[in-house]
Parts: structure tokens; sequence; C-alpha cells
């Protein structure tokens, strides 16, 4: 393999016959290894051994002062045992099915339509994106301010004669008002890498089309939408990843309330790290979402490579 | 052949009622889309200069109606210490930089222009972290961090930077662009590799970096709850921890004070999008394919 790349040099082998292998490995891959040793001692300094150490902190329960003692399936236990546990799966398992019905769709929407803007498209581009260069925090005190009972969205509603919605505090707002303000900030980066597809596909497959008869609706339904199939294939799974673990908006707006209805699992395992300062629960949540998702991961390879075959 | 003028619709198209009726609903719905954007980030600035009494006012209006009171700022930039975070933050940004380019741009030059063994078998190493979500390991990054007695430190954010696998891909790929014939040419003039990578290869990767140090930036001035937790020294905050901290939980502040701090945080990153535009769009589609 490592001869069959180019791109590979080094110092050639040289070395005199009488040296022993030993040796003449160390002088051809002296500088290669050299150059990662760092990187390694880092990676498993910080990635490794924190993944690895999860799994054994989650037998045990963990006490600054006293010292760590070993307490082996209590923390399992006391997560299977846990009412909040099941409340917190089904906020994330919510919290991914809005993501997706008021999220998802937005950004392949406008990436087609500003594809065919014929001018302002850089200065509508720049407007999308925009959000996504605001600090998390502004986004906070922004929407805290926007959603707040006396804020422009009620002041819009009720100028229209409508009730005033509270958005943060009403148990069945909370989440989609959440989502929505996610979707806000960051539907221009997704907006952005479609648009691209979008303005890669030929003209001439839409000039052919016209000519055989095809309406637009036809042309965006048979030549663009399948033409950036795969992408939306690859960010459905990229959101989908990502939502798992959506917490921070979630602790920063509400803390997970009203009643716990924006707890999610991720801010569960946080709150109780964090909050509870039991670390042993914490860790053990963590494992068990790290086996849901590897578990969800390993059969979805299989079935792509099922379909493949 | 003329690039044809058009694209899903062609000129033809436009002369047609149901069309342009369609174009013209399309064009207000981005009109809307645009306000909905440009809105809320301007009235993030006015509110940070209209009197207390007029933010709190329902319904609100967009623009200062009685005077625009300029002295928020000076109120503003006296409420907390807005120049030590500022410095923290900075201080994060460079030392995770330094740990960046000397770490990662290392083993992205050794992984692809050197010889290791077993090279598969590193790469696996390094890139199977990007498969692993972080939030399942992050109460034992934390207790890791203060086994190491790194915690209240900023090393607690340098040393970790390093740890970097999407960096270490992107590095990888930039340099297997770059011709070897270049670093054999110094290699058989007798420039140690480590030359190489210094006078060859760093001055040659600067765009990557700039793409990187955009990243790092965004990521140090954005990130306020993984430092609430590493730092318990207030002195040691971030901006973005100090201001969620001292800012948006404050009970009792003057609303407009708020606006005008939140204007202070805003500003930096929006000048450096609008002036660095084309390099944040490039990476963006670098990150985009992250996996």
């Amino acid at each position: 393999m490592e001869q069959s790349t180019p791109a590979m040099y080094g110092p050639p082998d040289t070395a005199p016959k009488q040296k022993s292998r030993l040796a003449r490995g160390t002088r051809k891959y002296f500088w290669g290894l050299l150059f990662l040793l760092p990187a390694i001692a880092i990676f498993i300094l910080f990635l490794w051994v924190p993944i690895v150490k999860g799994f054994v902190y989650s037998f045990y329960h963990i006490d600054f002062v006293k010292g760590d003692n070993f307490v082996g399936f209590d923390n399992y236990k006391s997560v299977f045992g846990d009412s909040d546990v099941l409340i917190a799966v089904k906020n994330t398992l919510y919290y991914m099915l809005l993501c997706l019905v008021i999220g998802f769709w937005v950004p392949i929407l406008f990436a087609i339509a500003i594809s065919e803007l014929r001018r302002f498209q850089g200065f509508v581009r720049v407007a999308a994106y925009l959000p996504n260069v605001l600090p998390f925090v502004v986004l906070y005190g922004l929407w805290r301010w926007f959603y707040d009972s006396v804020g422009p969205i009620n002041g819009l509603i009720t100028k229209m004669g409508l009730d005033p919605i509270a958005f943060m505090t009403n148990k069945s707002w909370s989440m989609i008002s959440i989502v929505f303000m996610e979707t806000w900030q960051s539907f221009g980066s997704a907006m952005l890498i479609y648009l691209a597809a979008v303005l890669s596909i030929p003209r001439d497959w839409y000039e052919a089309a016209e000519i055989d008869g095809a309406g637009v609706w036809n042309r965006i339904r048979y030549i663009t939408l399948p033409s950036i199939s795969k992408l939306v294939g690859l960010l459905l799974i990229l959101q989908i990843i990502a939502t798992t673990q959506g917490y921070q908006s979630q602790l920063a707006m509400l803390d997970g309330g009203p009643n716990k209805a924006t707890l999610t699992y991720s801010l569960y395992i946080v709150k109780n790290a964090f909050t509870r300062l039991d670390y042993g629960v914490a860790s053990a949540l963590g494992v068990l979402m790290f086996l849901v998702l590897g578990g969800i991961g390993v059969l979805q390879y299989r079935l792509q490579r099922k379909g493949e075959n | 052949m003329k690039p044809l003028d058009r694209g899903i619709m062609s000129p033809h198209d436009f002369k047609r009622r149901p069309n342009q009726i369609g174009y013209g609903i399309m064009i207000l719905v981005i009109i809307a889309m645009v306000a909905s954007m440009l809105y809320p980030i301007l009235s993030t600035l006015f509110n940070g200069m209209k009197a207390n009494v007029e933010v709190n006012s329902f319904p609100p209006h967009f623009l200062p109606q009685d005077g625009w009171h300029f002295e928020n700022y000076k109120k503003a930039w006296n409420f907390i210490e807005l120049p030590l975070f500022f410095r923290n933050t900075m201080f994060i940004f460079l030392g995770n930089m330094v740990v960046t380019i000397g770490v990662l741009g290392l083993a992205a030059f050794s992984l692809s222009k050197l010889n290791v063994p077993r090279k598969k078998m590193v790469q696996f190493f390094f890139m199977m972290t990007l498969f692993i979500p972080p939030t399942t390991y992050i109460i034992p990054n934390f207790l890791n961090l203060k086994d190491l007695g790194l915690l209240n430190t900023f090393a607690a954010f340098w040393l970790p930077a390093g740890a970097n696998a999407f960096f270490l891909l992107l590095l990888k790929n930039f340099f297997d662009d770059l011709h070897f014939e270049m670093f054999e040419a110094a290699r058989i003039d007798g420039a140690s590799e480590w030359r190489t990578y210094t006078q060859i290869a760093v001055p040659l990767s600067i765009p990557i970096f700039s793409t990187l140090a955009i990243f790092v930036f965004s990521t140090a001035w954005n990130d306020w709850f993984w430092p609430s937790l590493v730092m318990h020294n207030n002195q040691r905050y971030p901006l973005a921890t100090a201001i969620y901290k001292y800012v948006i939980e404050a009970q009792r502040m003057d609303v407009n004070i708020r606006f005008a701090i939140l204007t202070f945080v805003m500003l930096p990153p929006i000048a450096i999008f609008l002036v660095f535009q084309k390099y944040i769009m490039r990476g963006l589609h670098l990150g985009g394919v992250k996996g």
C-alpha cells in the first residue's frame, strides 16, 4: 500500500545491509513517528482516555472528597428506575421530530428559490447566513426578549386581534419556540451548501426538459430534486446525529422547564453531573447513549450495505 | 458554446402569466425571509440605543422614538470588565491556534508526506473519534481534566484543542494536494524533515490555516457552557461565559444596557464575517462534508 502512493517520500533504504532490521526501520520511520507523537499523545490523553473512562466511572460512585468507590450496577439500576429518563428520551425524540418538521425542508426550499434570483443573490445569501455568526449568548438574550409576553412577536399577534402566546412558559409551546429559534439561526449554512449543489446542475438539462414540454414544477420535481437527493440524505443523517445531542439552547433558555418540557436526554446527563453532582449516574447515562447511538450507527451501516448489494 | 442565460426558468417562461405570479410570490417570500433575518439583529442594535422605559413599552417599536441614547454604551462598557473577559477569550483563541498548527499540522504532514508504519491503523486511530458523539463522554472528559489537575487553567482549553480529528482531516487533505517533488528537492539539498515542514509546508499552508483560524475563533468566541464548567474562577471566564452569567442570567438589569452589551459581543464576529466572507463560505463547504 505504502509503495503505491506517489506522494510518499522519505529517506530511501540505503542503509548498509549488515545493520539490523530494527535500525533500518528506525531510520526510515524516525521523522514520521516523531511528528505524529504529540498528536497521538494528545488524542489518547484527551479523547480516548475519557471515552474509556466513561465506562469505568459508570460503575463507581464519584466523590471528590472521600474518593470513588465501586458500586457495581447501582448507577444503571437507578437510571432504569428513574421516571425522568423516560421523559428525557421522549423529549429528545420530540425535539428531533420538530427539527425535521420545522427546520429540515426550509434550507432546501430557499436554496432552490434563491438560485432563481437574477439580481441581489449575493446580498440575500449574506443576509440568510448572518444569524449563523451571532454568538449563542446574543441569540439567547435576543430571543428571550422576542418571546417575552410583551415582546415584538406578541406585539404583532395582539395587533392582529389574537390572544398573546406564552412562548416560553406554556408547556406545549416551549420546545417549538426553541426549535424555531435554532432554525432561524442555523438554516443559512445548510442553505448555502444546497445552493452550491443546485447551482452546479448543468443548465442545458433544464433547456432539454423545457423543449420536451416540462413545466417549471416538473423541472424542479424531476431534475433539481433528484440531483441534490444524495446531499439531502447526507445532511439528514448529520442533522439527526446532531439533534440527538441537543441541550445547550434548552439549558440556556429554559433550564429544561417549564415542568421538564424541554428536558432532553443530553441535558439530563449534564444536570445529573453538574447540578446533582452525581457523576456516576451521569456517566452511566452517557454510556447508554453511546450504546444506543452506536447500535443505530452499525444497523444503518449494515442496512446501507445490504441495499447496495 | 455560450453559457445559457437561464436557471430552472428560461426567459420564455417569464412571459407566461402563471409563472410570473409564482415568481412574484417567491420574491415576496425571499423578502420576508431576509427581513426576518435582519430585523432581530437590527433590533438588538437599536434597543441598545433606546431609553429603558422605551424598550419596556408595549408594543415595542423598531427605531428609538424618544431620542438616541448613545450614553448606554458607556454604561454597558463599565457594567462588567469587558476588556478582561475579552483578553481571556483571545488568550484561549491564540493558544488553541498554536496547538492546532503545531500538533495537528505536524501529524497531518507526517500522515500525508512521510513514512509511517501501519499508516491505515494510525489513521483509523485518529478518525474513529469522529464517529463518537461528544455528548456521550462530556462527563468523563470533565473528570479527566480534573484528574489531570487542569481545571481552572487555560491549558484545559489549549491541550485538548490538539485532539480534533476533523481539523486533522482538513489539514491532511490540504497537504495531500501539495506536490511531493518540492519536499524531495529540499531533502536532496540536505534539509531535515523539520526544516521542510517549517520552511516549505507551513508557508504554503496559509490558506488552510486561515480557514482553521476562523473555525477556532468562532468556537472560542461562542462557547459559553464548557468554559463555565472548566473555569471556576470568574477572573478567567471567556467573554461568552461572562456575558451568560452576568448579563443573560442577571435578574435586575436595565434591558437597554443588556442590549448595548449584546451589541458589543455581536459586532466583532459580524465585522469579521463581512470582511472575510469568501474564506468563510469556503470553510463552510469544507465543513459541510464532515461526518
